[in-house]
């Protein structure tokens, strides 16, 4: 919609900055935190500028253990990296090969299949939590990577989604490639996989997105330090130790949290643009 | 090189549609055999039974005398030329070309040596590293053809390949589609609802209707004897004339009573139908031995050029009757007319539709 008015013009973007600002701030009030001693922290109101205690700040924490949490920020990201990859390369798979199946196969109870993998939309984690621990725990699985990344590794969103695109892609590909001789297995890794691109892309940050961000999970089956993520990290930061809260440690923490899940989105946001600007269809 | 037979072929659908009736056809080696119906009549179905798309309910399908009804559609060593053309939007023409043949394990150099000599064939050497989506509509009717020549196959299947083309290109590629046949010989069955395209590529047609084979035989003899009264009104445009008329002693009686002369064959009294072609009506000045002459008024005319169609009204009669005149004939609306026709041209239809034969009937069958 475009109106040829000038100030409806201005009144929007003036709306959009507004927002922009407010969207922002909690961001840069963790990002100039982090270049702040404790001290500063602890004597002056918040600062919206930057403190003179950045490059230590970072290089006090990337250079060792810290907070008494026994592990050090790198093993933090790398826990956290393996635990978000892990959930949504899984969560991929298993939603690609169950919505191919629903889709282009004909089996005795297709429908219901589809429908109780729907259903499970209704389950958030949460519901399900304390019998999925029983079962983690039962398993031995406390405090390992597939502890953290096995039982959140099926999607019923992905599912859908991925079945709502193969619906779309026209049956007389599937009957090309069959005279083509494409046995079910070169149908998807030639035509459907290459065809589902930008929305592999499109799923892949939302998961890695979810799976980094993953809270209550991790802290229920990790206590050994050598499997603690860097969002429940910040957590326990808050309160490990017995005096102040080390805000400068918290907020450089935060700020490094942030970085992976930007460098996913920017990294795949070529491959939406790409989609968007030549599309395969 | 081969040969195609379809015996007694039934498709029945799990919800209980019949599709197909049993057809039973066959196919010379290098023969063009095109199926004609209107939509919904089967033909779609019965060439995606032979493709392997669907399966068979009744009846064999038999490639070479190799019976094929249980081989999967890569095994028949067919191809298939879609309406829409299905061609891998992510794949370049080349790459398109050449994935029957990687599946199939052929060797790198050969499928180069193939794809390539395709496409000098088909004017495509140039197109090669295109995307489907930057070519117009005739070039990826090309890359279809060229999917399916590339393969070398037994037998080629058509969908319907030219209705997505505006008309000029259609007229271009049916002549092309109809040299490369005959030029690689390829046995090939081609399905469309156009019958003007059937006319123009078919050694034989194949007419279809609600599941059955209507008429079978060489696309001029079923012109001329159509076998139904379907075929005839399928077949040639503008359709035939068709004027209800009563049997009598000396041939058949019109609504309006004029009388038309015909040899003996139905007993008195029994209905009928009475097809003419339109450029079988001519003046009643020129011929001699007329069947019967016809006085009409001429209520709207349709100059084409070469010829005018003149619609036609015949005094008790609710149908047009169309008449095709030369282009210099010099009617005008509201004229009279008196048309005539030879018993040579007629066609007489019982109340079942079916052809009531007023000579030796020249028989064909689709076996």
């Amino acid at each position: 919609m475009q109106y040829r008015r000038p100030g409806l013009d201005r009144l929007s973007h003036a709306l959009l900055a507004l927002c922009c600002l407010l969207f922002l701030l909690p961001v840069w009030l963790a990002f100039t935190a982090s270049t702040h001693t404790l001290g500063a922290l602890y004597s002056q109101t918040a600062s919206l500028w930057f403190g003179e205690a950045g490059w230590d700040n970072y290089r006090h924490l990337l250079s060792g253990s810290f907070g008494g949490l026994g592990t050090d920020v790198l093993t933090l990201l790398i826990n956290s990296t393996i635990m978000a990859l892990g959930i949504a390369i899984g969560k991929i798979a298993i939603s690609v090969l169950a919505a191919y199946a629903i889709v282009f196969f004909r089996f005795p109870f297709r429908r219901l299949c589809f429908w109780l993998i729907f259903i499970t939309l209704m389950l958030p984690v949460e519901v399900r939590i304390l019998p999925t621990f029983e079962v983690v725990a039962d398993l031995g699985l406390l405090d390992s990577y597939a502890g953290l990344i096995l039982p959140l590794i099926a999607s019923a969103t992905a599912t859908f989604l991925m079945r709502q695109f193969f619906l779309t892609v026209p049956p007389e590909l599937v009957e090309a490639a069959r005279i083509d001789g494409a046995g079910p297995w070169r149908f998807l890794r030639d035509i459907l996989l290459p065809l589902s691109k930008t929305n592999l892309a499109a799923l892949f940050v939302i998961m890695f997105l979810y799976g980094w961000n993953q809270y209550l999970w991790p802290l229920l089956i990790t206590n050994d330090a050598d499997y603690l993520t860097i969002v429940v990290s910040l957590k326990r930061l808050l309160t490990s130790t017995d005096g102040l809260v080390p805000w400068q440690n918290v907020t450089t923490t935060a700020v490094l949290a942030m970085l992976p899940p930007v460098a996913v989105i920017l990294l795949m946001q070529r491959y939406f643009v790409k989609g968007l600007v030549d599309s395969e269809k | 090189m081969a040969t195609l037979r379809l015996n007694g072929i039934h498709k029945r659908y799990p919800n209980g549609i019949t599709a197909l009736h049993g057809i039973d056809l066959s196919v010379a080696d290098g023969e063009l055999i095109v199926v004609v119906g209107p939509s919904g009549c089967g033909k779609s179905t019965l060439l995606r039974t032979v493709a392997g798309l669907e399966s068979i309910s009744d009846g064999e399908l038999m490639i070479n005398e190799q019976r094929v009804n249980a081989l999967e559609p890569a095994e028949r060593d067919i191809a298939m030329v879609f309406q829409n053309y299905a061609l891998y939007p992510h794949m370049s023409v080349f790459d398109n070309m050449a994935y029957a043949l990687k599946n199939r394990g052929t060797p790198k150099d050969e499928i180069r040596r193939r794809v390539t000599d395709t496409a000098r064939l088909l004017d495509l050497a140039e197109l090669l590293d295109r995307r489907p989506r930057h070519l117009s509509g005739g070039q990826r009717q090309r890359v279809a053809m060229g999917r399916a020549i590339v393969r070398e196959p037994q037998v080629f299947l058509f969908d319907e390949p030219l209705s997505n083309l505006d008309a000029k290109l259609r007229v271009q590629m049916r002549l092309e589609i109809r040299r490369l046949q005959k030029r690689l010989g390829i046995t090939s069955v081609y399905v469309t609802h156009d019958q003007v395209e059937a006319m123009t590529l078919a050694d034989r047609l194949v007419v279809m209707n609600g599941g059955h084979v209507e008429q079978c035989g060489t696309p001029m003899m079923l012109y001329a004897q159509p076998a139904t009264r379907f075929v005839a009104s399928f077949l040639g445009s503008p359709a035939m004339n068709f004027l209800p008329v009563t049997a009598h002693r000396d041939g058949v009686v019109l609504p309006n009573g004029v009388e038309v002369a015909l040899p003996d064959m139905l007993s008195e009294g029994r209905a009928a139908t009475l097809g003419i072609r339109p450029e079988h009506l001519v003046e009643a000045t020129s011929m001699a031995d007329a069947a019967a002459v016809l006085d009409v008024t001429v209520e709207m005319l349709e100059p084409l050029g070469a010829d005018t169609l003149a619609y036609t009204r015949l005094p008790g009669l609710e149908e047009w009757l169309v008449v095709r005149l030369d282009g210099a004939h010099a009617a005008r609306e509201g004229q009279r007319l008196s048309l005539a026709f030879a018993v040579a041209h007629c066609h007489v239809f019982d109340s079942q539709g079916a052809r009531v034969p007023l000579a030796e009937p020249e028989t064909q069958a689709c076996q």
